[in-house]
């Protein structure tokens, strides 16, 4: 069967993404491949089609369960019933069950640290794994944006799981990166698809203002005058609330926050009333987006500056997976970077944390406040200087020096993201140049560096009428009641 | 709000227990300790109902409480209510209608998971009635599991009439408001369901009284479908297995069960591999949740009659006063578990 009408039988499209029929030829042919496909450039449909035609199970390595979750529900969506999550969470009955009919399921996901189970690890091991994917495989990468010590075992896991062909996927990899992730699978006779990571429909503006009162001003005046749904990032939980209550007070609706400190299910709420286009506007963490698949983002701004281009590829890359033109716009102000900085600095672990942890192991939880990224990097900085070092003084030295040593890095990059705003050249070629790549066309709408301007960009806002709740006996009635079947 | 709930707790613990262990009690954490505290000072109502609260915005609540003159130190972090106080308490516990049947540490947990299985079905039926696709609000698979099982083999619109008629019975005998925040927060085929804030700003109201409106009705809900199978048959069988009948620590499960078998302290501390004081722990917790555990074994007559007697007489339940006028040879074990057994009785 052609490719292209396996493609529109399972997914309904008549033809392939850039790259993807490339990948997808080169998986089918049990090579290892590395590809970097644009955000929303549709990475899943290289490895889902495989696994309608490859006989045994795909085995999916993703960094999130959030991330696996929404995955699962997409296919599940599309009537695949085949499919299922590995995670600490799973019910115990229907472990069981999984564990005995591992090999029934086309797609297996899996968190890394469940893969570092034993029993999962034999049973996985007694199935025919036709393909081992690694999602976002940056994470994998010390210098990647997002590092997740857990990662760096999967080359382990692959060995043990007899070599199957591997397919490592990732939108922002700078060759280093790619380098790293190369070396930890172990991937032999790479096949390497690199597409640019630029994305031609989304335009870009970088704006330096005087204060934070007139970044307040410019965010109030984009959402009463740009067509939604939009999205704000902002570096902190707490401005994440500061903005929509501002943006609320000043008669927008349909304008809701979002970070990693609320109430989970109060989080889902956000999360699908925004996809459901009930809401307008988010305001967010960086918390928010990864497998949230919302078609229709028409703009993103970006009230702090991200820590890193990375970061921020990523960000903006959540608007337009329509195809449709859409806007990313950074707000800047002196100073900002200082913010960002201590944020960043929070995020490693402090010496206190390190001599504690090495005293009293992980009881150092209960006894300072650690945080979930200070956690990971301080298990991984002890474990890996415990195989060399021998002295504890030793191996807090050491671990001193490689936080700093990753400080130093951390600062370089967010020179590089600043640098970014301050160059005189075009915002697009500084990121595709960013990843080593040369932009091949210039959109008609590029940034606010070449002929682009937001006047030239005519967006309206049409506020769609909300329906007005009319009391909950009236409320519960037509949530159960379809007049059309009576 | 929060400083409202935090005046509640300080004036049940009367100044014997810090602010860590409000935190403790307000976010459910399951330490026998807290636990206990909750029976001995009858606050178990308000254990674990808020689970996002931060130490940080709790001390900021003292301090405004402080600053109000409501409260007045005691000792380090704790704190009791001065007359100002006592009337702000008062006057504020009037207008908590919520405390009618919310009940934190029974229906602990529970309460999640009803709701879980109960919005996921509105959600499903809604759906099928209507004939939209619709992506589930909860990722909770032994939630899906549960829902995928009840509806097979059921008509969705007779089944969406009944349970249609059921809520309306329910929501009924509720007040307007309640009712109001209630369906909101349900997830029909063409609205996702309002976060408190949300309903807390079209009520004109604080999202944590939503909260807290939320999970009374939540329980409320949960008593009758308990208790009233012929009336809600739908709600009954969400319930019907989720509703436990002790919580205990696993540890302290464990424990209960070497007790059962007849094995003395001394006994299963070395069973277990365990210090002997932990096993006491245990012992307490046991005495604390389970309403036939005798602690007759463990304490003499004699001794529980002089420990109540002292706990009365000084109306305090702090161990050390109780130790200096029972004397020396009654051990601090055996207040504990007096003390546990008599929050025990008092409570239900
Ligand atoms: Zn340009």
């Amino acid at each position: 069967m052609h490719l292209e009408q396996r493609l529109y039988e399972t997914f309904g499209y008549r033809t392939f993404r850039l790259g993807q029929k490339e990948i997808i030829e080169d998986v089918l042919a049990k090579n290892d491949v590395l590809a970097m496909l644009p955000t929303g450039g549709g990475k899943s449909v290289c490895y889902q089609l495989p696994g309608y035609v490859l006989s045994g199970s795909v085995l999916i390595v993703s960094p999130l369960v959030s991330l696996m979750e929404d995955q699962v529900q997409q296919l599940k969506m599309r009537g695949e019933k085949r499919v299922i999550a590995l995670n600490s969470f799973l019910p115990d009955e229907m472990k069981k069950r999984a564990l005995a009919n591992l090999q029934h399921f086309r797609f297996i996901y899996a968190s890394p640290e469940i893969l570092q189970s034993p029993l999962w690890q034999k049973a996985l091991k007694q199935i025919a794994i036709s393909l081992f994917v690694v999602d976002e495989a940056h994470c994998i990468s010390q210098w990647g944006h997002d590092f997740r010590p857990d990662f760096l075992k999967l080359g382990a896991i692959r060995r043990e799981l007899g070599n199957p062909p591997c397919l490592a996927l990732t939108a922002t990899a700078t060759k280093d990166v790619r380098n790293d992730i190369i070396e930890t699978l172990q991937l032999t006779n790479v096949r390497q698809h690199l597409y640019s990571v630029d994305r031609p429909n989304i335009a870009i503006q970088v704006e330096c203002v005087d204060s934070v009162d007139e970044k307040l001003a410019r965010v109030l005046h984009y959402a009463k005058t740009l067509q939604g749904p939009g999205m704000i990032y902002a570096s902190s939980r707490q401005w994440t609330e500061v903005l929509a209550r501002k943006l609320e007070a000043e008669g927008i609706e349909g304008v809701a926050y979002y970070h990693g400190g609320m109430d989970s299910e109060q989080r889902m709420l956000v999360q699908h009333q925004f996809l459901c286009d009930q809401l307008q506007l988010v305001c967010c963490t960086n918390a928010f987006g990864m497998g949230v698949n919302k078609e229709n983002v028409r703009y993103v701004v970006h009230f702090h500056l991200p820590s890193q281009l990375e970061a921020y590829v990523q960000e903006i890359g959540r608007a337009g997976r329509d195809g449709k033109n859409s806007l990313a716009i950074l707000l800047y102000t002196h100073g900002d970077e200082d913010m960002v900085q201590s944020l960043i600095e929070a995020e490693l672990p402090t010496e206190e944390q390190v001599r504690l942890f090495m005293a009293y192991g992980n009881d150092v939880r209960s006894m300072v406040e650690i945080n979930e990224v200070q956690w990971r990097l301080l298990h991984y900085m002890v474990e890996k200087e415990r195989t060399k070092a021998r002295t504890v003084e030793e191996i807090i030295a050491n671990i001193q020096a490689a936080i700093e040593a990753r400080k130093h890095w951390k600062r370089s990059k967010l020179r590089q993201m600043r640098s970014f705003l301050f160059q005189p050249f075009c915002l697009r070629e500084q990121i595709v140049s960013y990843f080593e790549q040369r932009l091949e066309k210039k959109p008609a709408h590029c940034c606010n560096r070449c002929t682009f301007s937001l006047d030239s960009y005519q967006f309206k806002r049409q506020d769609e009428p909300v329906r007005a709740f009319r009391g909950w006996e009236e409320e519960l009635k037509r949530m159960f009641w379809n007049e059309e079947y009576t | 709000m929060l400083s409202y709930l935090l005046l509640y707790c300080l004036h049940r613990f009367n100044g014997e227990r810090s602010l860590a262990a409000v935190y403790h009690l307000l976010t459910g954490k399951k330490s026998a300790q807290t636990l206990q505290d909750s029976k001995w000072f009858q606050l178990e109502r308000v254990f674990g109902i808020y689970k996002t609260l931060s130490l940080g915005e709790l001390e900021q609540a003292a301090m405004q409480l402080l600053q109000n003159q409501w409260i007045v130190s005691v000792d380090e972090r704790s704190y009791v209510l001065t007359e100002a106080g006592k009337e702000a308490l008062h006057e504020w516990l009037l207008s908590a209608t919520f405390f009618t049947h919310l009940n934190g540490l029974l229906y602990d947990t529970v309460d999640r998971l009803f709701w879980y299985r109960l919005s996921l079905t509105v959600q499903t039926l809604s759906n099928l009635v209507h004939r939209h696709q619709f992506i589930p609000i909860h990722r909770h698979e032994a939630t899906f599991a549960w829902v995928r099982t009840y509806l097979m083999a059921k008509n969705p619109h007779a089944l969406a009439q009944a349970l249609h008629d059921e809520l309306h019975t329910i929501c009924s005998s509720l007040s307007e408001e309640e009712a109001t925040i209630f369906t909101l927060r349900l997830t029909s085929f063409e609205r996702i369901g309002w976060t408190n804030e949300q309903i807390a700003a079209c009520l004109q109201t604080d999202p944590l009284y939503v909260q807290l409106t939320f999970q009374h009705v939540l329980h409320y809900m949960m008593k009758r479908a308990e208790r009233e199978p012929k009336q809600f048959p739908i709600l009954h069988n969400v319930i019907k297995d989720l509703v436990k009948s002790v919580s205990l620590t696993l540890s302290a499960q464990k424990t209960y069960e070497w007790l059962i078998k007849g094995k003395t302290i001394a006994e299963i501390a070395r069973i277990r591999h365990l210090k002997p004081n932990t096993i006491e722990d245990h012992v307490v917790e046991i005495a604390a949740n389970v309403r036939d555990f005798s602690i007759a074994p463990f304490v003499a007559e004699e001794a529980r009659r002089k420990i109540i007697e002292a706990a009365t007489r000084l109306k305090t339940r702090q161990l050390k006063k109780i130790r200096d006028a029972v004397g020396e040879e009654i051990s601090y074990f055996e207040i504990r578990l007096v003390l546990a057994k008599a929050g025990e009785s008092s409570a239900s």
